[in-house]
C-alpha cells in the first residue's frame, strides 16, 4: 500500500518509514502542514499517518481541509497530544483512528492494516481469492494449503492485486504502490516482481493483458 | 504579649493617667479658689469686727456668738495685752503684721489677717489645712468617675478588641485553608483598613506564587511532552534494530538508536540546564571572565561539528573582552548559540564576535536562513521551534540563552544577518562596573 507519513521530527519520521517500508508499504514522508495537504490531494494514497503539532499547518486543520475538500483517504493521527478532547476533535475531524506517542511500531503496522482492512468493508484480516489465502496481519500466503515464501514487494504486490480481485491495475499504479518517492525503481521493477509471483505460485494467478495492466484471477 | 494585652494595658493607663492629671488640675483650681473665697471671707470678718468694736469694754458683748465659727479671732490692746480670745484652747500664734499672712503654729499653717482699729488689733486666723481638705475633696470628685469607669472601660475594650481582631483571626484561617493547588486571593470585604495592606500583601505574594507554580508545572507538563518525541523515535528506532535481518540492516539502525540516544540526552542535559539557570537562582562563583577566549574555546570545540557539515566556523575577537560571570553559564550560552548557528545552516559559514563597543558583546552570526522578525520573539518560548524549520533541536536553546544572559544583566537580541542572509544573534552585556 502507498502511505502518506507526515512527521516533522526526523528521527520519528525515518524510523516510522523504514518500520513501514519493512512491512511492505510504499511511504512519502513530508515534513509540514502544507506539503502534507498538497501531497493527500494527489488522491493517490491508499492511508495518511498524520502528525498533529506540525510547522506551518496544523494537522487537524489539514485534516479538515481534506474532508472538506471531499477527499476521504483514510487517516490515521499519531500525535503526542494525548488528552481525551484531543482523541474526540482528532476523530471527528474525520481521521479513521488515533495513535498517541510513544507509539509502537507493531501497534502502527496493525492499525494502518485494520483501517485498510475496514475501508476496503473486511472484518477479517484473511483474504481468500480462490485458492489463495494472505494474511494481512502475518503478512503470510498459503498458496493451495501450502505456505508460499514471498520477500516484502512480492508480497506488496500480491496485497494490491488481491485487494480488488479481477480488477486490473497498470504496472504506473504498480509501481506507485510499491515505491515512495525518494525510491529508484527500475524499469522493469513490476515485471520481475510478478513472474517471481507467477514461479511462486501458478504462472495462471496473475493475468496481463496489454495496455490494461495486471489483474488477480478471481477463482484463483 | 497579645495585643488585646498590649491594648487595655495602654489604654486603662493612659485613662488613669488623664484622670489623675484632671484631679491635679482640679486640686490646685480648688485650692485657688478656696484661697480667694476664704481670704475674702476672713477680710470681710475683720471688717466688720473692726466696724462693730468701739470700746475694749464691748468686746465680750459684740463677740457674743463668734466662737462656733471656724475662725479665730483675737483682739489686742495697743499695749499687747490679749483682750480676746474666741478659741482659748487653741495656740493661734499672735498678729505679725497687719493684713494677710501665712503663720506657722503649733497645729499646722495658719491663714492670718489682721486690721487696726483705734489702737485695738484684731486679728482673724483660719487653718490653711482646711482649704486642703476642700481643695482635695474637689479632686477626689473629679477622679471618681474615672476610677469607676476603669473596670468598665477595661471589659468594654476587651470585648471589642477582641470582636476587631476577629478578622485576623478570620483572615489567618482563610491563609491556612490555602494550598499550593487552590491560592486564590483573599476576600477584602469587611477587613478593616488597618489589616488591609496585609491581606494585599498576602493577596500579592499569592499571586506571584501562584503563577510561580503555574509556570513549573506548565513546564513540567512542557517538558513531558517534548521527552515524549526523543522517546518516540527511540522506542521506534529500537523496534527497526531489533528487526534487522542482517549486518548492514543492524548498522543502519543502530547508527540511528546511537543518535536518537545523543537526542534524547541533549533534551534531558538542556532542561536540566534551563532548570539551573532559574532567575531566582543564586549567582555562583562569579568571576572575570574573557569573552574573547571564551569565543575561540568555544569555536574550537564546535569545529568538528561545522567541519562535518561544510561549514566555516571562523572567530572574531581582536582583544580581551572582560566581564563579570559564571564562566560555566556563559560557556553554555555561547555553545548554545553556535550550536544553533551550526543546525540550522546548510551551507557558508558562522562567524563569533566578541567585542567591547560601549558595552561588552557576543555576537554569532551564521548564512542559514535566518528567522522572520514575527517569530523572533516566539523562538524564546520554550520548546518554540521555527515554523519552517526541520531541524532536530530541543527547542530549548534560545529560552537558555535568554535566562543566562538575564542573570548576568545581559540582553539577547535576534538580528539581520550582515551578510545578504542569516541570522545574527547579539548578546549585550551590562557596562563593567568599575
Amino acid at each position: 500500500m502507498r502511505l502518506l507519513l507526515v512527521e516533522d521530527d526526523a528521527m520519528i519520521g525515518a524510523a516510522a518509514r523504514e518500520g513501514l517500508r519493512q512491512e511492505g508499504h510504499a511511504v512519502d514522508w513530508v515534513r509540514d502542514g502544507a506539503q502534507a495537504e498538497a501531497a493527500a490531494a494527489n488522491d493517490v494514497y491508499d492511508l495518511v499517518l498524520l502528525d498533529l503539532g506540525l510547522p506551518r499547518r496544523d494537522g487537524l486543520s489539514v485534516l479538515r481541509s481534506l474532508r472538506q475538500k471531499g477527499h476521504d483517504v483514510p487517516v490515521l493521527i499519531i500525535t503526542a497530544r494525548d488528552a481525551v478532547s484531543d482523541r474526540v476533535s482528532g476523530l471527528d475531524a474525520g481521521a479513521d483512528d488515533y495513535l498517541v506517542k510513544p507509539f509502537d511500531l507493531d501497534e502502527l503496522a496493525a492499525r494502518v492494516r485494520a483501517v485498510l482492512r475496514r475501508r476496503a468493508g473486511r472484518g477479517s484480516a484473511v483474504l481468500h481469492v480462490g485458492e489463495l489465502e494472505i494474511d494481512t496481519a502475518a503478512r503470510h500466503v498459503r498458496w493451495k494449503g501450502r505456505d508460499v515464501a514471498l520477500s516484502a514487494r512480492e508480497y506488496a504486490l500480491l496485497e494490491a492485486l488481491a485487494d480488488r480481485p479481477g480488477a486490473f491495475l497498470s504496472r504506473a499504479q504498480l509501481e506507485e504502490r510499491l515505491y515512495g518517492w525518494d525510491e529508484e525503481v527500475a524499469s522493469n521493477a513490476v515485471e520481475v516482481h510478478i513472474h517471481a509471483l507467477r514461479r511462486k505460485l501458478d504462472p495462471a494467478v496473475i493475468r496481463n493483458v496489454r495496455g490494461l495492466g495486471y489483474s488477480l484471477a478471481k477463482d484463483g | 504579649m497579645s495585643i488585646r494585652h498590649r491594648l487595655i494595658v495602654w489604654l486603662l493607663s493612659s485613662v488613669l493617667a488623664g484622670g489623675l492629671l484632671a484631679a491635679g488640675v482640679v486640686f490646685f483650681q480648688a485650692r485657688e479658689e478656696a484661697n480667694e473665697l476664704f481670704d475674702y471671707q476672713l477680710r470681710q470678718l475683720a471688717l466688720t469686727l473692726r466696724d462693730r468694736i468701739y470700746l475694749p469694754s464691748q468686746l465680750a458683748e459684740v463677740l457674743q456668738g463668734e466662737e462656733a465659727l471656724d475662725f479665730v479671732i483675737q483682739v489686742w490692746a495697743p499695749d499687747g495685752t490679749r483682750l480676746y480670745n474666741s478659741h482659748p484652747r487653741l495656740r493661734v500664734p499672735g498678729a505679725v503684721q497687719i493684713g494677710f499672712s501665712d503663720v506657722q503654729g503649733d497645729q499646722g499653717q495658719w491663714r492670718v489677717f489682721a486690721i487696726q482699729q483705734r489702737g485695738l488689733t484684731i486679728q482673724v486666723a483660719q487653718p490653711l489645712s482646711e482649704r486642703g481638705r476642700l481643695a482635695l475633696a474637689a479632686a477626689w470628685r473629679t477622679l471618681i468617675p474615672f476610677l469607676i469607669a476603669l473596670p468598665l472601660m477595661g471589659f468594654l475594650i476587651w470585648r471589642l478588641v477582641g470582636r476587631e481582631l476577629r478578622f485576623l483571626e478570620s483572615t489567618a484561617q482563610a491563609i491556612a485553608r490555602r494550598t499550593p493547588e487552590a491560592l486564590e486571593p483573599i476576600a477584602g470585604g469587611e477587613i478593616p483598613e488597618e489589616i488591609q495592606p496585609l491581606v494585599a500583601a498576602l493577596n500579592g505574594l499569592l499571586g506571584r506564587l501562584g503563577s510561580a507554580l503555574t509556570q513549573q508545572r506548565h513546564f513540567i507538563a512542557d517538558a513531558a511532552h517534548e521527552l515524549r518525541t526523543p522517546l518516540t523515535a527511540l522506542r521506534l528506532q529500537l523496534q527497526l534494530a531489533e528487526r534487522a535481518q542482517d549486518a548492514s540492516e543492524r548498522e543502519k539502525a543502530h547508527g540511528m538508536l546511537r543518535e536518537g540516544i545523543a537526542r534524547a540526552t541533549r533534551v534531558v542535559e538542556q532542561l536540566l540546564a534551563l532548570a539551573r539557570q532559574d532567575p531566582d537562582a543564586p549567582v555562583e562563583g562569579e568571576a572575570p571572565v574573557d569573552l574573547a577566549e571564551l569565543a575561540r574555546s568555544v569555536a574550537d570545540a564546535q569545529a568538528a561539528a561545522a567541519e562535518a557539515k561544510g561549514l566555516s566556523l571562523a572567530v572574531d575577537a581582536p582583544a580581551p573582552v572582560v566581564v563579570q560571570g559564571e564562566r560555566d553559564a556563559l560557556r553554555a550560552l555561547l555553545e548554545n548559540l553556535v550550536d544553533n548557528a551550526i543546525r540550522y545552516t546548510a551551507s557558508g559559514g558562522v562567524v563569533v564576535r566578541a567585542g567591547s563597543g560601549p558595552r561588552a558583546f557576543l555576537e554569532v552570526e551564521d548564512t542559514g536562513p535566518g528567522i522572520p522578525p514575527a517569530e523572533r520573539e516566539r523562538v524564546f518560548d520554550r520548546f518554540y521551534r521555527g515554523e519552517a524549520t526541520a531541524g532536530s533541536g530541543s527547542g530549548l536553546g534560545l529560552a537558555i540563552v535568554r535566562r543566562i544572559a538575564q542573570r548576568h544583566g545581559g540582553e539577547v537580541r535576534l538580528l539581520d544577518a550582515k551578510g545578504p542572509a542569516g541570522l545574527r544573534v547579539r548578546v549585550d552585556f551590562p557596562a563593567t562596573r568599575p
